[in-house]
């Protein structure tokens, strides 16, 4: 009989060639035969560069991802997966349609014993969503409203990619390109979602709704590794800070899901409609009804955005500490969740002094403007000196933001800085087709320097 | 054949100088015995269309969500004509149409009226044309907003809990948007980022203008005071001495009305009534990370208005009546908050005139206004503003400017003024005479000689004092604006912030290679270095500066007041780094630009009391 270590030998971090998206494989090795592997997201909006035509459909890529991941894990299956949010570019890799080319059954067949995803997913708690979405009273704010919210936005999002599929003549290509993506974004990837629920249901099997301080559920599978969730914040930590402040900000976060999906269900869908059904306008007033009309799609667009944003701050935040090394996995998180652990949390402090040492950094949000607090966390980074920090970042360019406002993703100064200030494993440099890569692989060994490369297919 | 006219036939119209309408008084939820609380206001009179289009306002009610034109709507030619629903309040009110619009239409136009009372003269708006567009149902969205690119304002309306919830029916909101269109009429620089008190402000009026405006209705302040008063006899309600402190009238009339406003809809821009009324006073709240955040600076600006408002009428009515007397009439204590409030919407507006025209900070905003109230009401002595205002400003640390006069007013110009080469009668409508005069001193007033120039106004205005006689002024702005190099810049001991000029450096390297040098300073001819055009001159690294200031000259002809920030003084270096920090500086091809503001962006920011945290972006 083979004795499984108590603590791993070395563990080796997988960043999948997904364009835009994220899927890291962490393996944990714990001597001859023993490895506990954990897949933290796996999705993807985009795999076409641009420019170039994409040499598989996103179905057949998402396929062959998921087989990759099948070999590296093997006969172990998968100890756990991570879910940080709900965003298609995390998650429609479990999706078990045709759409995503069946990778989600691969995955389910991996056995995952543990299935964690933030508080905003339990669906326990999302059984009276429909009254609360609509409604914005403060008796009524619960996680079940929240958790509405983010199931309005995906409905939000359904009718603005039609909308942006056939958009109407007023509307500009710049917002209709932005409006598509997040609307792609946003799309609700039933067939994940269910899929994440009945893997954490299975037998054998735990769901787990993690939010910052509590239990990972992952202690009991990765032997000799601590892993803390230090974010998203629940409703119950972020209702302290607002004791300071006067207005509950959920309630016109949800005003603004409620009011772009509107009453009657049609929201958005109204936009695409013919003129008419009153009188005519004056020819006097025609004028101003244009403007009217485009003025409208930049005003979807900023609600669209908001709401995108709130989604992307429901993003676990993990830290992995394993033979005195860090791992920092914080999903999308933007500044608004890391603000919670790292100024208002009461253990705000201790949280700062932990990160200081990080290790590895699994760059936030495909390297966006907002994901990476530059001040609170970046600069605090004591391993940039030297270039000691591994950084590993998983992005496609131009496909989200703008270079001409400064919100391209990646952002080209957090870019530079990465390469300047850290050993960076960056999947733009893998490219696709024959001469492609599968990974990029970063192996840590305690008392060795770590080494990196790229996987082939 | 004869040709159809193209409009329709004169009709008959009462040439009455004003018209009475029906108003909601705040919104549809301040109710009395289950009818919408409303108030007849006097408007303007003129002929007004369909629509209803007068001179000034176009109201087109299109819904551009649902993509339906809602009709023009014809308004009752006179206030008997209405139909009874509207002026009892009846709840039905909420879906007629044809009420909202004339419940817009006259909300904008008393308070253009107010702001050309208060200016003495005729206001155009920022834009080329003389009508604001207005939309009431313009979208759905919980919001509301002055765009100057629609040269108009937008109204959204959104699902509430027991129905539709409409921003054209709160007076607060069509106030607080037709004052930023008053304001970027008057003082269209501040739409440009500078520093924090500027962002602020244009928030900041809107609100006080607003709540001000809502204060000044009689009926509305006998309604929130109605439930501390009681029945001396029948028919007369009296309010104690005991409910008349600052703290008393505080609790009855700010909280009282701000728990009534409609929690909805004054979610919209974030509760301005109870926020401000709430914050407590401190002098070194603005110097708090919170308080940077424009919307929220705003509120500390209007709680010092609130304040002084609030001290105004505890005093005015406590120190009425006999000495001992026990109760006040309600009916009076309303009337005299109402009146107070009216002065002090009106002290604020006029103050604008006396603002530089671009960096305003809030002790300039307070210098102003102590100012020009000085000018035209020099008997403080009834509502005691500028004491309570001086007071209630300094409990939340702000001040009169430093190189104020003894009175807490703008110091009086240089004496060694030329106006030997000056026409006296062009003076007060020529551009080129003022910028005349401007040439003959530029010494004396310190203009940059090396700083294009131009003179943006010369309004002529006729302000009337409480003692019934005439002010004549003339109020005249101009722009200064340069760019220079980092080089120059340092000459002038202007200091860029280092990692601004490493970006514009980096960013710029290539570029910068294959172009000709910078000229010392580009002019800018036409606009004078507006966003667009620190934008489009991408020959020059660093933002535009700008300096500039008004002149106010007396009905002689002499200057008064010469209110001015220097285009390479020592604010610049502050406001450099405010903008780099703040990320409201764009780099790009180069070269950087601002980043325009958006109201409706700020609007939906404050409702949502959102944090920036500019300093740890990318």
């Amino acid at each position: 009989m083979v004795v499984m270590a108590t603590r791993p030998g070395a563990l080796e971090i997988r960043s999948f060639q997904v364009g835009f998206g994220d899927c890291f494989l962490l393996s944990f090795f714990y001597g001859t035969g023993n490895r506990r592997h954990v897949l933290i997201d796996f999705g993807s909006t985009g795999i076409t560069e641009r420019g170039k035509k994409a040499p598989d459909s996103l179905a057949k890529h998402m396929a062959k991802i998921a087989g990759a991941i099948k070999n590296v894990c093997g006969a172990d299956g998968l100890a756990a997966v991570v879910a940080t949010h709900r965003h298609a570019d995390h998650i429609n890799g479990f999706g078990t349609d045709s759409k995503s080319g069946k990778s989600g059954i691969v995955i389910r067949d991996l056995a995952p014993k543990v299935v964690l995803q933030p508080w905003t997913e339990d669906p326990g708690a999302a059984k009276d969503a429909t009254t609360a979405t609509r409604d914005s009273s403060r008796s009524l704010r619960s996680t079940a409203s929240v958790v509405a919210s983010l199931a309005a936005m995906n409905r939000i999002a359904e009718q603005v990619t039609k909308l942006a599929a056939r958009p109407p003549a007023w509307m500009s290509l710049a917002v209709q390109k932005e409006l598509m993506f997040l609307g792609m974004s946003n799309l609700a990837n039933r067939s994940a979602i269910d899929n994440l629920i009945a893997m954490g249901r299975r037998s054998g099997s735990t769901a787990v709704w993690a939010h910052h301080g509590s239990k990972s559920g992952l202690e009991r599978l990765l032997p000799g590794v601590t892993v803390r969730v230090l974010g998203p914040p629940n409703l119950k930590q972020t209702d302290a800070i607002r004791k300071m402040r006067s207005r509950d900000p959920d309630e016109f976060w949800q005003l603004l899901a409620g009011t772009a999906a509107a009453r009657d269900g049609r929201g958005v869908a109204d936009l695409s409609a013919a003129r008419g059904g009153g009188p005519p306008v004056p020819a006097g007033a025609r004028w101003f009804r244009d403007r009217l009309d485009r003025l409208t799609g930049e005003q979807l667009l900023e609600i669209v955005r908001t709401l995108d944003q709130q989604m992307n701050n429901t993003s676990v935040i993990l830290l992995f500490e394993v033979f005195g090394r860090k791992l920092l996995f914080p999903g999308d998180a933007q500044i608004e969740n890391w603000s919670y652990a790292l100024e208002d949390a009461p253990d705000a402090a201790a949280t700062r002094k932990l990160l200081a040492d990080v290790d590895v950094y699994k760059v936030g949000h495909h390297g966006s403007l907002n994901a990476t607090p530059r001040k609170a966390l970046w600069e605090k980074f004591s391993r940039r000196k030297n270039a000691e920090l591994h950084t590993m970042l998983s992005t496609m360019p131009g496909k989200h933001g703008h270079a001409t406002s400064n919100t391209e993703v990646p952002r080209r100064t957090l870019l530079t800085a990465l390469a300047a200030e850290s050993r960076l494993q960056n999947t733009m440099d893998l490219g696709f087709g024959a001469k492609g890569k599968l990974c990029n692989v970063l192996r840590l060994v305690p008392g060795q320097s770590p080494k990196a490369w790229a996987e082939p297919e | 054949m004869p040709t159809e006219p193209t409009t329709a036939a004169a009709a008959p119209v009462d040439r009455v100088p004003v018209r009475y309408m029906t108003i909601v008084a705040q919104d549809p939820s301040v109710r009395r015995d289950g009818r919408i609380l409303t108030a007849r206001v006097a408007v303007p009179a003129e002929d007004l269309r369909a629509g209803p289009v007068g001179y000034r306002v176009q109201l087109v009610d299109y819904d551009a969500s649902t993509r339906r034109f809602h009709g023009a709507h014809q308004l009752p030619a006179r206030y008997e004509e209405e139909p009874s629903a509207w002026r009892t309040g009846s709840p039905a009110i909420v879906g007629d149409f044809r009420f909202h619009a004339q419940n817009v239409y006259a909300l904008v136009m008393i308070t253009l009226a107010r702001f050309e009372f208060a200016l003495g003269r005729r206001i155009g708006w920022s834009f080329e044309t003389h009508q604001l567009k207005v939309a009431p149902h313009g979208m759905r969205d919980a919001n509301a907003f002055y765009s100057p690119v629609q040269e108009g304002l937008v109204f959204g309306y959104f699902d509430g809990r027991s129905g539709p919830v409409y921003t054209a029916l709160s007076h607060d909101i069509v106030v607080h948007e037709t004052t930023h269109a008053l304001l970027d009429a008057l003082r269209p620089r501040y739409m440009i980022p500078s520093n924090p008190d500027q962002a602020a402000f244009h928030e900041a009026l809107g609100d006080i203008v607003a709540l001000l405006s809502v204060f000044s209705l009689p009926e509305l302040v006998a309604h929130v005071m109605a439930p501390a008063a009681s029945a001396a006899a029948p028919a007369v309600k009296t309010i104690a001495r005991s409910q008349c402190t600052p703290e008393a009238l505080r609790q009855n009339a700010l909280f009282g009305l701000a728990a009534q406003m409609g929690q909805e809809v004054s979610g919209v821009r974030g509760e301005a009534l109870r926020k401000s009324a709430r914050l407590d006073p401190s002098r070194r709240i603005l110097d708090t990370p919170e308080f940077r955040e424009a919307h929220r600076r705003g509120e500390v600006f209007v709680a010092a208005v609130l304040r002084a408002f609030i001290e105004a009428w505890s005093d005015r009515i406590l120190s009425s009546g006999l000495n001992d007397q026990r109760a006040f009439p309600l009916a009076r204590v309303a009337e005299e908050g109402a009146d107070i409030a009216d002065a002090l919407a009106t002290l604020w507006i006029r103050s604008i005139d006396y603002m530089p025209p671009v960096h305003l900070t809030f002790s300039d905003a307070l210098t102003a206004a102590l100012t020009s109230d000085t000018r035209v009401r020099p008997d403080d002595s009834r509502f005691a503003l500028r004491r309570h205002l001086k007071r209630s400003f300094a409990q939340y640390g702000i001040a009169p400017v430093a190189t104020a006069a003894d009175n807490d007013c703008w110091s009086p110009p240089p004496a060694n003024l030329a106006f030997d080469r000056i026409r006296f009668e062009s003076l007060r409508t020529d551009k080129d005479e003022v910028f005349r005069f401007l040439w003959e001193n530029q010494l004396p007033l310190k203009l940059r000689t090396d700083a294009f120039t131009r003179v943006s106004s010369v309004r002529p205005c006729v302000r009337v004092g409480p003692d019934g006689f005439f002010v004549r002024e003339t109020v005249a702005e101009y722009y200064q604006v340069a760019r220079l190099t980092p080089a120059e810049l340092k000459a002038k001991q202007i200091v860029a912030p280092p990692a601004l000029v490493a970006h514009l450096v980096q960013s710029g390297a290539t570029r910068r290679r294959a172009a000709p040098a910078p000229a010392a300073f580009d002019p800018a001819p036409e606009s004078g270095g507006l966003v667009a055009d620190a934008a489009e001159a991408p020959e020059s690294l660093l933002p535009a500066l700008y300096g500039g200031g008004v002149l106010i000259f007396d009905e002689y002809g002499r200057l008064r007041f010469h209110v001015y920030n220097d285009v390479f003084g020592r604010r610049q270096s502050a406001r450099l780094a405010y903008l780099w920090q703040e990320g409201l500086l764009r780099i790009r091809n180069g070269g950087a630009a601002y980043a325009a503001a958006r109201l409706s962006t700020l609007h939906r920011l404050r409702a949502m009391d959102a944090r920036k945290w500019p300093s740890e972006g990318w």
